[in-house]
Order: C-alpha cells, then structure tokens, then sequence
C-alpha cells in the first residue's frame, strides 16, 4: 500500500500564500466546527468552553487582568534555570566520566538504575527536602533535564570511531587535544539530541512540580482555574504552554542546524565558501 | 624531484642502517593463547617500500600497529630509527583503510589536523598542506567538506594528511582496501608516485598479492595461526612502474612466487 503512494507523482509546488491560506480555511473549519458543537450542546460548554470565549480567556488574562505574567514568568524562570543547571551538569559529568575509563566503568551501574527510575517519582522526595516554591521546583526541573544530556553526551564520546581514536593518538595528540578536536565535535550531534529531549521534559516536569506544590506558576494557574471550572482560562494556560513548547523546540532545533552546519548540504557549500575566502584573505593567494 | 629509486636489494642485514629492524617480535592476546604475531625478523632500508600481505588474520595488522608504537609487543626488540618503540613517534604516520576524516573540517583543515596537534599553525604549514592536496589532485576541492567528497577523494585527502605530519616512514593499512577496483588501481600509480616524490619508507599491508607485488621493492608475505612472516619475496623491477608491468611475464612468475609461498604453509 505504502509503496503505490510513494509511486504517485508529487504535487506540484504551491505558492507560499496559497499553502497559507490552506492552513488558514482548515484552521478555521476545526474551530468553527468546534464552537457550532458547543452551541448545538454536543459537546459540554462546561469543560470544553467555547472557542469565542477562549479567546475572551485570552484578552482578559494578558490584557486586562494581566494576572497570567507573573505566572508564565515563573515557569519559565524554573524552566530555563533548571534545564541550564541539568543539562550542564549532566553533559559536563558524562565529559568527566568518557574521559576516564575506570569512571565509566563504576558509574555505569548506579546510571543505568537511575535511568530505569521515573524520574518524578523522586519529586515528592525533593519537595520534601526543598519545601514550595521555586527551589524545589526547580531541583526537579534539574532532575529531569539531568539524564538525556548525561546519557547522550556519554554515548557520543565512547561510540567515536576507533580508527579516528588510534589516529589522534598516533599524532602524539594529548588528551585535551584528542577531546577537543575529536570526541567532543563528533559528539555534538548526540548532545544536542539529548538538549533537546531535555528541554521537552524540561517544561512537563516544572508543571509537574507546580500541580503537585507550590503556589505559583502556570501548573498552579491550570489547577486553580480547573477547580472553578473556569475552563476558558484554563484552556488559554494549555494553549500557552503548546506554544511555548513549540517555540522552544523550533529555536533549539534552529541551534542544532547552526551548530552542526556539516549534517547539511546547502549549510556545508556557505561554510565551504566563507573558509574559501578567510583563507584568501590571510595568505594573499589563489589556492 | 627524486628521479630513479634505486633500489638496493640483497640480503636484509648488509651493513646498511635498517629505519624499521625488529628481533624476534611477538605479540600474543588473550594471556598469550592467541599468537597474533610469532618471531618476526627483518630489517628495512631507508626509502624502501614493503608490502605486507597475506589473509586476514595473518597479524599483518597487528604487525603495522606494533610498529606505529600502538600497541605494545609482547617480547623481541622492535626498532624506528634506532629507537626502541615506545609509543607513537613523530617519525612514523599511519593511514588508515577508513579515510578517518573530519566531519566538520574542510579537506585542507584535515590536511593541516597533524600541524594543529604538533603546535601552532603556521603560514608555511598551510601553503605545504596546500602543495600536498595539489600532489593528491584534490586542490580543487580544498574547502569542500568529507561529505561533499568521494571515498576515493577521501582516501586522497587522508593520504595528504599523512604527507603533512612530515613522517619519514609511512605505514598504510589496507588503505585503498574500501574503494573500487578502478579507484583503486589509479590510486596506487599515484601513491607510487607519491612516495618516490616524497622519498619515504613504506610499509604498506594488503591482502591483494597483485596490488602488493606491483607496488613493492620486497613483499613480506605473511600466514596465519600463527601469524608469521613466511617468506620475503624480492620485486627487481625499479620504481616508479607503469601499470602495464602487471601484465608482464616476469610479474607473474613473481605471483606465482607468492602463492608459491602460501602454498608451503597453509
């Protein structure tokens, strides 16, 4: 089945507008359909709110209530420090623990049980330790951004070609030098993967940590409006937090094509040609 | 620049003073049940160029990593340039049968890898890089990316790689042993030509006995179980060879040779 609609000619190539405009009828034919279902009752208002009131929900909580600021501000503040702090952490341990092999070796057992562990179930753990508020917050976040950087970074550098190793060392190159032109270039592509997981539990454990205690935040906001079936101003915190999330990740997979230029064929000719004439310009020669 | 490569044939220890010599060299793995190479003896003449071949196995490998102070003999004297092996030395460059690029470094940033490791780059470290991806017919191509190369391109630029350390003695690990036969082929007049021009002693491991004779002064041919150097096969013809030599008589009485060899001890 697959293989006869690979088979079918591709459609020809529409203009940025027309694909817009698409985008757009479909969008609105979905809410349109939705609020229709809200007046004819199919649906109940009660939990799924109007769309039209939705978008009140939005006026009203950026504009002029404005109360939603201050809550999305202290997510993102958990959000941001605790995936800086993990992921910092776990690529720079995973750094220490590839380049030593009895590390590595002593190590890999408590990781692979810590890793098998979910990871909020230690949550109740720290808020214990840390009490509400934004610290345990985000010492949870930190957990939770810790793991795949770790893993990932680890899994970079000892999966690195032995022939690349054996040649590093046959040039006399030490062990800084082997690191930095070596395993840490060729583990890139595997750090940044792990970011990027990290940054997508990054947001889930922070509203984790906020459903469970503390006592602001948009997790906090979520449960509050849910508990007065204000379901608009819920929906509005949901659809903050989807585009949030999606903003995150187009940046940080934007980040990951500037970084690693050279998994891209149209990235690597620009570099070629920007090398091409730095080179000119130093040695005064046509190479 | 050298223009005849006379080679000076003979026995091994004729006075003059060997660049690789090794004494008794074994190296066994697994508490020494595995005897990956057993009582290796030879000696090698500056400039020369030796082929070591023989079937997977045959430590031939092993050999060549020894000698690049890789991996450490188990018993015997293995010597560079008088030296007792100890390590890797600057002296001796290795290639390998992957191009071992790279990603994210254009071809003459490669090129210049073993410069960046010995120090500081220079400008005339970057005109020679340059110079070798010219004597690599790749100067063309000296900002393009691994990706945006063949694996016989690849091949080439590594091999520019190995001029730029500066490396008197060249060991090449099946290097061409990946591409095909066509690339293959042209590739070897070139490193011919290559190594002449650069006048450096070669120790170059296949397991094509054609390949291996067409390219040699002296072909170590090399058993397995255990690995063993069982015959020294010595190539009259002077370097460098048009490629058309491999059709001649006198070529392929020395194949027979070499099978000869193999035959005795398989």
């Amino acid at each position: 089945m697959n293989e006869i609609a690979d088979l079918t000619i591709p459609a020809p190539k529409r203009s940025a507008l027309n694909i817009i405009a698409r985008h757009l009828a479909i969008f609105l034919a979905l809410i349109s359909a939705w609020e229709i279902s809200c007046r004819l009752e199919w649906l109940d208002p009660l939990f799924f709110p109007y769309p039209s009131s939705i978008l009140e929900g939005f006026w009203r909580l950026y504009i002029t209530q404005g109360n939603i600021w201050s809550h999305l501000g202290l997510t993102m503040f958990a959000v941001i420090v605790g995936f800086t702090a993990g992921s910092v952490l776990g690529v720079g341990l995973a750094i220490c623990v590839g380049m030593s092999d009895r590390l590595r070796r002593y190590l890999k057992p408590y990781v692979i049980v810590l890793e098998a562990t979910p990871r909020i179930a230690i949550g109740p753990v720290i808020i214990a330790a840390f009490g509400f508020g934004w610290t345990s917050k985000t010492a949870i976040v930190m957990l939770v951004c810790f793991f795949a950087p770790f893993v990932n970074t680890l899994n970079g550098m000892i999966s690195v070609d032995r022939d690349k190793v054996e040649m590093f060392r046959s040039m006399g190159a030490s062990r800084i030098q082997t690191f930095s032109k070596l395993l840490l270039p060729s583990a890139l592509p595997e750090i940044s993967a792990g970011l990027r997981l990290a940054m997508a539990s990054a947001l889930g454990g922070a509203l984790v940590a906020e459903f469970i205690a503390s006592n602001a935040g948009l997790g906090v906001l979520i449960t509050q409006y849910t508990g007065t079936l204000n379901m608009a101003s819920a929906f509005v915190c949901v659809l903050t937090l989807s585009a949030l999330g999606y903003f995150i990740f187009r940046g940080m997979e934007a980040v990951d094509r500037f970084i690693i230029f050279w998994a891209d064929r149209d990235r690597i000719e620009a570099v070629g040609r920007k090398r091409l004439a730095a080179w000119h310009s130093r040695l005064g020669d046509r190479p | 620049m050298i223009p005849t490569m006379t080679v000076t044939k003979g026995s091994a220890t004729d006075g003059q003073t060997a660049v690789i010599s090794a004494q008794n060299v074994v190296k066994t793995f697994a508490n020494g049940s595995v005897i990956a190479v057993d009582d290796a003896n030879f000696q090698i003449k500056p400039g020369e160029f030796i082929s070591l071949v023989g079937p997977s196995g045959c430590g031939k490998s092993t050999l060549l990593r020894m000698v690049a102070g890789l991996l450490e003999r188990s018993s015997g004297q293995l010597a560079v340039h008088d030296r007792p092996v100890k390590g890797p030395d600057p002296s001796v460059s290795m290639m390998f049968q992957k191009p071992t690029l790279l990603d994210w470094r254009t071809a003459i940033e490669n090129v210049l890898l073993p410069s960046e490791i010995a120090g500081r780059v220079t400008d005339s470290d970057r005109r020679k890089a340059m110079d070798l991806l010219e004597l690599v017919g790749l100067k063309d191509f000296a900002f393009s990316f691994p990706a945006q190369l063949s694996g016989g391109m690849q091949q080439r630029v590594a091999l520019a790689r190995l001029l730029q350390t500066g490396a008197d003695i060249l060991l090449l690990d099946e290097p061409f042993g990946a591409l095909d036969e066509f690339t293959r082929e042209r590739l070897n007049v070139e490193l011919m030509r290559i190594v002449s021009e650069v006048n450096a002693t070669t120790l170059f491991v296949t397991h094509n006995i054609g390949e291996a004779i067409y390219l040699a002064d002296r072909v170590f041919v090399m058993t397995p179980r255990p690995g063993r150097v069982a015959g020294i096969v010595e190539v009259p013809f002077e370097r460098p060879r048009p490629p058309s030599i491999q059709q001649s008589p006198e070529f392929n009485a020395l194949v027979s040779q070499v099978r000869h060899t193999f035959g005795e001890n398989v």
